[in-house]
């Protein structure tokens, strides 16, 4: 059966993009903008995986980390992956500590992001 | 960017779906009513209810998402055939925090040629954390009009015994939770004979939502329930796609 994910980040070009290429890697694919989308989405659908933007307003923000705990919190099965250009240390300490499976710094091609998704969801994508 | 917000209040992006509420008489079923049933935007992540509506309320703007859905139902109601009853979804939030919430309900309805006693609000809440004041002279401007009170859900999430005393509702509907394979299953059935007893002791319609089979159908009609709604009569369709003419007897 297909794994189902999120897709969270603000710029659309980028979910265009991603959403594409996991559809054809074999994934059902749902995307939001915003925090508070995802939220809703999170706590109605059951997701295999989570692949959150860690900046969801301005550049420095750290909305990423807030879906992070709030999955962890509500579904905890459910595993997470925060993309960012803009790590440090700290935040992917934080990251890792609120209970997200992998911190990725972007760039990072296409096609090890689905190795990564394949990997943390059991799937054969 | 414009946001999923923004995409909620456009003109014609919300759409209501209606679900035949059905009552069992010995001569067969009849048409009691219809529940409107809102949908976000088709194809985008607010299509689910339930997803919309958590969306709203985390953006601080259920009460006016779900003014939008009446208004929206309003207006999609006014090609139903002109007896059953129309029931409409409300937060109590929005009862509670909507000034002169009745009177715009009632001119909605009669703006669309729908006569105020052929409303029924039902009351549904994730956080109850309502002013009751304001509710109740509300729910009593409602009644005076004819306009029927349901409690939506009882028994699942927030809709509990509370919501019924303050309340005080004509309709009692029952969370698919507990009705939904309820056949063969004493703690539900159990759990619907309670909520019976109760709708009984003040004088309230239990309704039954949720029925999808012949087997639970004739559990709930067992116990009392004579009103059901759930995909054994039919599932919810566009006003335009409606064919009253199979439960009018």
């Amino acid at each position: 059966m297909a794994k189902r994910i999120l897709i969270v980040d603000d710029q659309d070009s980028i979910l265009h993009a991603v959403n594409r290429f996991f559809t054809r890697a074999g994934f059902v694919v749902d995307c939001a903008h915003e925090l508070e989308e995802a939220e809703a989405l999170v706590t109605h659908i059951a997701y295999d995986l989570v692949i959150a933007d860690l900046s969801l307003s301005e550049q420095g923000s750290t909305e990423g980390l807030e879906i992070v705990r709030y999955v962890r919190r509500c579904c905890p099965h459910t595993r997470v992956i925060i993309l960012t250009a803009y790590g440090s240390p700290s935040i992917e300490s934080e990251a890792l500590r609120r209970g997200c499976d992998r911190f990725v710094l972007k760039p990072k091609s296409l096609s090890d992001l689905v190795k990564i998704a394949a990997e943390l969801t059991g799937s054969a994508a | 960017m414009p946001t999923m917000l923004d995409e909620l209040c456009r003109p014609g992006s919300i759409r209501v779906e209606f679900q035949p509420i059905v009552q069992l008489r010995e001569d067969g079923p009849h048409l009691y009513g219809f529940e409107a049933l809102s949908r976000g935007p088709r194809g985008t992540t607010m299509e689910l209810p339930s997803v919309m509506f958590e969306y709203a309320r985390r953006k601080g703007r259920e009460n006016e998402i779900d003014r939008l859905c009446i208004a929206t139902a309003m207006m999609a109601a006014s090609s139903l055939p002109p007896e059953p009853i129309i029931s409409i979804n409300v937060h109590g939030s929005t009862l509670s925090n909507t000034p002169r919430f009745a009177e715009g309900l009632i001119e909605g309805a009669l703006a669309h040629g729908i006569a105020p006693e052929r409303l029924m609000i039902e009351i549904l809440e994730h956080r109850t954390l309502w002013v009751m004041e304001a509710v109740h002279a509300t729910l009593q401007e409602l009644r005076e009009a004819g306009i029927r009170i349901a409690v939506d859900d009882l028994g699942g999430g927030a809709s509990n015994y509370r919501m019924f005393v303050d309340c005080r509702p004509d309709h009692v509907k029952i969370d698919r939770y507990i009705v939904h394979g309820c056949t063969g299953d004493r703690y539900r059935l159990a759990s619907l004979r309670s909520i019976v007893a109760l709708a009984n002791a003040c004088d309230a319609v239990p309704v039954a939502e949720g029925v999808e089979d012949a087997d639970d159908l004739a559990a709930v009609r067992a116990l009392g329930i004579d009103c059901v709604q759930g995909w054994h009569f039919g599932r919810s369709l566009p006003a335009s796609e409606i064919d009253a003419s199979e439960f009018l007897h």
